[in-house]
C-alpha cells in the first residue's frame, strides 16, 4: 500500500495531541504558562502524571491506536527528578519505544516525542506546545485514508 | 476486489452459542482435564450446561470466558469433539460488543504487543520492520516464491532479549536450501492470532487477514515459511475459513515441516561438528497451536520426533517430558492474556518436567520461548535449562547434501 505523507499544511486540521507532563516539574510549568497568559495552541489534551517515570510506552501506543495525532511526554530535567531518576528511566524506556515500535509501525518518529520542562519554564512550554502542533499540522493527520 | 468485512465474519462467528455445543452429553471429562482447573476453580462442562440451558447472558456478564487458557485440552479429550476454545473466541467477541467487557487488565505488558497488532490492521499502516537481523550473504527480496514470515518477533525486541537469533537461523536454513533469494517483507503485519483467540476482535482479524493476503498475492509467492506455531496454525486453519482458496493459494509450512521434507527428499543430512563424548540430554515442549491445534491428520508432532531421533547418534540424548505431544502442558500466556500467579505455577512445573528431561528444551513457538525463559529469572532451581527454538537448534546441525555425491554419502 503506497503511504500518503502529505507535506501541505491543512488549514482544516486541528491535530489532537496528548500531552503527558510530570507532576512535580512540567505540569509546574504548564501552569505558569497558564498563569502569565502565554499563547499556545488549544488542541491538546494534558495528562498529569506523577513522575515522567510513569508513562508506560502501552500508553502512548494506545494513544496511537486512539487516534492521537502527537504524543508529548515532559518531564523535569535530568537530575531534577522528585524521584530522583524517574526521568532517566523514562528516557531509557521511550529510547526502546522510538526504536523498537514505532519506527517499525512505520509511524513517523516526530509524532512522539520526550522533552524535559522544568516549573520556571511556562514561556518555554508555551514554545514547546506551539513548535510541536505545527510539526504535527506539517505532518497532518495519522489517519491518512 | 474482496466483499467486505461483514460477510467474512459470518464465516467465524456463530451468534448463537447452543448450535455448536448441542451434542454435549455432559460427561464432565472436560472439566477433568481442564488444564486451568489444576490451579483455579474452572469447570468447561458447568459452563456448558449454563450455556445449553439458556443462561448465555450470564456466562458472559459473569467475565468467567477471559480465564480460560484456549489450550484446547478439552476438545483433545472430549468424546464428542466439543470444541470448547472456539466457543470461548467467539464468546469474547460478544463479551466485548454486547456486554461492554473490556479485558484491559489481564492482558500482559499492558496490553502493549495486542495494541501493535491493532495498529497494523489499520490501512492507513505500512510497518517499516527493521532487517537488521538479516544475516550477510542470505537474499532476500520482495517479490518470489517462497516467503519466510518472521511473525511479531522484531517488535518483541522492546522486552525480550535474543530473539533475533530465531529469525536470523531460520533465514540462513531457508537460504542455504533455496537456491532463490526468500521473499521478507520489510512491510509484514501481524497474522492476527492473539487478536483472534485472546481479545475477541473478529473484525480486526479480519481486516489483518486481508491486509495479508493482498500482500501475499502482490509478491506472487507461492509457499509461506514460518517459525511460529501461531502463525502457522492461524494461516493454515484460520485463513481459509475467511478466504476458502487460502489453502491452494499458499502451501503453508512450520520451519519442521519443511527441514523434514527437505530431509526426505535428501537434501539435507544433520551432522555435529562439535560432538562430545557425553551425550546431551535434551527434550521437546509441544506448543498447543502445533499439537492440540491442528487438524487430525496433521503430523507435526511425529515429524519433529523423526528428526530427533537423529540426533541420537550425534552426540544427543532425546528424553519426553512426563506429559508431551498432545497432552503437553501450555506455557499459560496464551496470546498476552492471563499471565498471573496461576497461570505462572503452570509454567513452573512445565520447567520442573523439563529439567527432570533435560538440559536443553526445544520448542517451536517463540512465544512459549519468552514467556517460559521469563520464568527463569524468578526461579533458580530451573534457571539452568537452555530454552532453545527449534531453528536455533538445528541451524548448526544441517549440511547440505551435494547432488554429485549424493549416491556415496547416503551411506
Ligand atoms: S467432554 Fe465433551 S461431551 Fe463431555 S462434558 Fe465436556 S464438552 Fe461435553
Ligand atoms: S481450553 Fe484449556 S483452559 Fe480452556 S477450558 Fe479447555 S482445557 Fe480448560
Ligand atoms: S503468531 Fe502471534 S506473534 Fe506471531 S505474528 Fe501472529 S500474532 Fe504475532
Ligand atoms: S510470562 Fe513473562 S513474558 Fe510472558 S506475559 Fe508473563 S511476564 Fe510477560
Amino acid at each position: 500500500m503506497p503511504k500518503a505523507k502529505t507535506k501541505v499544511i491543512r488549514k482544516d486540521f486541528t491535530p489532537e495531541i496528548l500531552v503527558f507532563c510530570c507532576n512535580w516539574c512540567s505540569y509546574a510549568g504548564a501552569d505558569l504558562a497558564g498563569v502569565s497568559r502565554f499563547q499556545y495552541p488549544p488542541n491538546m489534551r494534558i495528562i498529569r502524571v506523577m513522575c515522567s517515570g510513569r508513562v508506560d510506552p502501552a500508553f502512548v501506543i494506545k494513544a496511537l491506536k486512539e487516534g492521537a495525532d502527537g504524543i508529548l511526554i515532559t518531564g523535569c530535567h535530568i537530575g531534577d527528578c522528585h524521584y530522583i531518576s524517574g526521568n532517566e528511566y523514562a528516557q531509557e524506556r521511550f529510547g526502546r519505544l522510538h526504536e523498537i515500535i514505532i519506527k517499525q509501525l512505520g509511524i513517523n518518529e516526530k509524532r512522539v516525542r520526550l522533552e524535559w520542562v522544568s516549573a520556571s519554564e511556562g514561556k518555554r512550554f508555551a514554545d514547546l506546545i506551539t513548535e510541536f502542533t505545527n510539526q504535527i499540522k506539517e505532518l497532518g493527520p495519522l489517519k491518512v485514508l | 476486489m474482496y466483499n467486505d468485512t461483514l460477510d467474512y465474519l459470518e464465516k467465524i462467528y456463530e451468534p448463537d452459542l447452543r448450535n455448536l455445543l448441542k451434542r454435549c452429553y455432559q460427561c464432565g471429562r472436560c472439566s477433568g482435564v481442564c488444564q486451568l482447573s489444576k490451579v483455579q476453580k474452572y469447570a468447561p462442562s458447568k459452563i456448558i450446561e449454563l450455556i445449553l440451558e439458556g443462561f448465555e447472558d450470564r456466562v458472559l456478564e459473569s467475565g468467567e470466558l477471559w480465564d480460560c487458557l484456549t489450550c484446547n485440552q478439552c476438545l483433545k479429550d472430549c468424546p464428542e469433539d466439543i470444541n470448547f476454545a472456539d466457543i470461548v473466541r467467539i464468546a469474547r467477541y460478544k463479551m466485548r460488543h454486547f456486554a461492554n467487557q473490556n479485558p484491559d487488565e489481564i492482558v500482559a505488558h499492558k496490553g502493549i504487543y495486542t495494541t501493535i497488532s491493532e495498529i497494523m490492521s489499520r490501512p492507513y499502516i505500512t510497518p517499516e520492520r527493521s532487517l537488521d537481523w538479516v544475516p550477510k550473504g542470505c537474499k532476500i527480496s520482495d517479490k518470489g516464491n517462497v516467503l519466510y514470515y518472521v511473525g511479531c518477533l522484531p517488535f518483541f525486541n522492546y522486552e525480550f532479549e535474543n530473539l533475533d537469533s530465531i529469525a536470523t537461523s531460520t533465514l540462513k536454513i531457508l537460504c542455504q536450501i533455496e537456491k532463490e533469494p526468500i521473499v521478507v517483507f520489510k512491510e509484514e503485519n501481524c497474522c492476527g492470532h492473539d487478536i483472534y483467540w485472546g481479545q475477541g476482535k473478529l473484525k480486526t482479524f479480519i481486516k489483518l487477514a486481508m491486509k495479508n493476503m493482498e500482500m501475499f498475492e502482490k509478491a506472487g509467492i507461492s509457499k509461506i515459511v514460518t517459525a511460529c506455531a501461531e502463525c502457522y496454525r492461524t494461516f493454515k486453519v484460520d485463513y481459509p475459513n475467511i478466504f476458502e482458496d487460502f489453502n491452494d493459494k499458499f502451501d503453508v509450512k512450520h520451519v519442521i515441516e519443511y527441514i523434514y521434507e527437505k530431509w526426505k527428499e535428501n537434501l539435507i543430512q544433520f551432522h555435529n561438528p562439535n560432538k562430545k563424548s557425553e551425550k546431551i540430554p535434551f527434550t521437546y515442549h509441544d506448543p498447543c497451536r502445533l499439537s492440540r491445534f491442528l487438524p487430525k491428520d496433521n503430523n507435526i508432532m511425529e515429524k519433529v520426533r523423526e528428526i530427533f531421533k537423529e540426533f541420537k547418534d550425534l552426540g544427543y540424548d532425546f528424553n519426553e517430558m512426563e506429559h508431551n505431544q498432545k497432552n503437553a502442558l501450555c506455557c499459560g500466556v496464551s496470546s498476552w492474556m492471563n499471565c498471573n500467579e496461576k497461570s505462572k505455577a503452570l509454567r513452573y512445573k512445565r520447567m520442573l518436567e523439563a529439567k527432570s528431561a533435560g538440559d536443553i528444551m526445544v520448542t517451536s513457538c517463540p512465544k512459549c520461548r519468552i514467556h517460559l525463559s521469563c520464568l527463569q529469572d524468578d526461579f533458580e532451581d530451573i534457571a539452568s535449562i537452555e530454552i532453545l527454538d527449534f531453528s536455533e537448534f538445528l541451524i548448526n546441525h544441517i549440511k547440505l547434501i551435494k547432488p554429485d555425491i549424493k549416491g556415496e554419502e547416503k551411506k
